[in-house]
């Protein structure tokens, strides 16, 4: 039995490892790849700055590969992980880290390309304003990791804490769910970031003294489309340390598996929402700068309606948890 | 790697309940407010119209957060909440920075410290929303625009405190968390200089922004 159960806990340390590196290399690449295109245009457009804009498109470039940095990260840490004598329970500690993270990285990977992408391309319209639309790309794919940061944070905490003294039936679902909570939950949020990153981007580039308004909106729109994420984050630390009493009857754990999957997969769409919300308030701020507080206010409407969908959602986590 | 998800607590009992501090938090806590009312102090101390280097700094970060509340709250209220929001960030910025001094460690890396100011912030903007619109048509808004849609109106309020509080609360936990990690597994050696750079000023800076901004804007929100 001893023997069997360290096979387990290496199956899922490896499985996990893969699936964090396999998933987390899909955002990342398509997000560079759409940074390369916009600044191959904007060299065509452009070709006397080709260096300024070479060197900008590999800053941005580097900064959408740390999503995927991270997913390395934990892919080592699980592959070469001393697993000791841990427990069964670890098995599924380490395929739920797995999960988060893969996941997780796929939508910030991606976020993160437009504003490298569309900060090149307005480098090639307006050089003079160079130097501000690289800080606004810094600090726009920056924030555009923070869904992934969480997700990493998730993996490291489900692979390196103690859990104790557990009953294995509802715990291995509980960190399974937490796991899929977060990084389902990641995606959405992280592309959305990207969108209104890329717009600020653009709009700097159309109108540059419009620089620390359209840096404003974007980074509350930005926050504000976290906040699925940060409903995903939520559910996943209640998964990871509320004490489940121990049972035998299939039910419970599935109800936490359940409420992984709810919140990972209903916090999609409204990341992508309110980040199509920002996107449209940070562009039209750019141009019509006198309004930015009334545009701030629709933005922020509009994406707290479409934020309800998360919210359902989380409800019926919660209910998942912690009534069924 | 022990140290994850450790806290040192002082826990008093009580009449049978647990009071419990987390010892560490408040101690930063109190270094915050004791190198924020210093830099205030100097920084107004013999105040001139030719301004010396820190006074200057004082005077620019009240302006542009000052010129920040005026634009979302119009002349009048920024009046009222512009020394709030002020000292909010300076509060905010100066906690998620002190983590980048060994031994030192940010106290907003306690779900409590942004979750009170969280409490803060949604109390404050319901306050201004009342005393602006009128208890009744403060009411009326949550029957917005179904009278069934209540109980959700009510739970997307509260939603914004487990947001605001939690963004803040994941990224500097998490950037602490990270370079715990990875200090432990490179020895220490090049690399956490450049992430405490990274996650401590950086990110920390971004995120004080952000969690002000949205304290204004909820306040913003609730009065218009």
């Amino acid at each position: 039995m001893e023997f069997e159960v360290q096979t387990a806990i290496k199956i899922a340390a490896y499985a996990g490892g893969g699936i964090a590196m396999g998933l987390g290399a899909v955002g990342a690449a398509i997000g560079e790849g759409y940074t390369a295109a916009r600044a191959n245009l904007a060299v065509s457009r452009n070709p006397a700055i080709s260096g300024d804009i070479f060197k900008n498109m590999l800053v941005g470039q580097a900064i959408a590969e740390s999503a995927s940095i991270f997913a390395l990260v934990i892919a080592i840490l699980l592959l070469f992980m001393d697993t000791g004598n841990a427990s069964m329970l670890k098995a599924a500690a380490f395929l739920g880290a797995g999960l988060s993270m893969g996941f997780g990285a796929i939508g910030s990977g991606i976020g993160s390309g437009y504003p490298g992408g569309e900060a090149c391309y307005g480098i090639s319209q307006q050089p003079a304003a160079g130097s501000q639309l690289t800080t606004n790309m810094l600090v726009g794919s920056a924030v555009c990791q923070t869904p992934a940061i969480f997700s990493m944070v998730v993996a490291l905490m489900l692979i390196f804490i103690d859990f104790g003294n557990v009953p294995l039936s509802p715990t291995w679902a509980a960190f399974v769910g937490a796991g899929l909570s977060m990084g389902l939950a990641a995606i959405g949020s992280g592309y959305g970031g990207g969108l209104a990153a890329g717009a600020s981007c653009e709009g700097i580039a159309r109108t540059p003294q419009s620089v620390a308004s359209v840096t404003t909106i974007m980074l509350v729109g930005q926050a504000v489309s976290q906040t699925p994420a940060i409903f995903g984050l939520l559910i996943s630390f209640i998964l990871m340390f509320k004490s489940f009493p121990e049972s035998s009857v299939l039910a419970t754990p599935m109800a936490l598996l359940a409420a992984g999957l709810c919140m990972g997969f209903g916090g999609i769409g409204p990341g992508i929402g309110n980040g199509m919300a920002a996107e449209g308030a940070v562009r039209w701020v750019a141009r019509n700068v006198e309004h930015s507080n009334d545009l701030m206010r629709i933005m922020l409407v509009g994406q707290a309606v479409s934020q309800s969908t998360a919210i359902y959602a989380m409800v019926i986590s919660l209910v998942l948890i912690f009534v069924v | 790697m022990g140290e994850l998800g450790k806290l040192h607590q002082l826990i008093i009992p009580v009449f049978g309940y647990n009071i419990t501090i987390n010892l560490e938090v408040v101690i930063m806590t109190w270094i915050v407010f004791i190198l924020l009312i210093t830099f205030g102090l100097i920084a107004s101390h013999k105040r001139q119209i030719l301004p010396r280097p820190i006074q200057a700094g004082g005077e620019l970060i009240i302006s542009v957060l000052y010129g920040l509340t005026e634009d979302a709250l119009g002349k009048q209220l920024a009046r009222t909440y512009g020394p709030l929001i002020c000292a909010l960030f300076m509060f905010l910025l100066l906690s998620n920075w002190l983590g980048i001094i060994p031994h030192l460690e940010e106290p907003t890396k306690d779900l409590n410290t942004t979750l009170g100011l969280g409490l803060m912030g949604f109390f404050i903007a319901h306050y201004a929303g009342i005393k602006s619109k009128g208890f009744k048509a403060y009411i009326k808004e949550y029957f917005q625009p179904i009278f069934f849609m209540m109980p959700l109106n009510i739970i997307g309020e509260l939603a914004k405190i487990v947001s605001i509080s939690f963004r803040l609360f994941g990224n500097i936990m998490g950037g602490s968390i990270i370079i715990l990690v990875v200090s432990h597994l490179t020895y220490s050696l090049v690399l956490p200089p450049i992430l405490n750079a990274f996650f401590g000023i950086f990110v920390g800076t971004i995120q004080a922004f952000v969690f002000t901004m949205l304290t204004v804007v909820y306040i913003s929100v609730q009065v218009k």
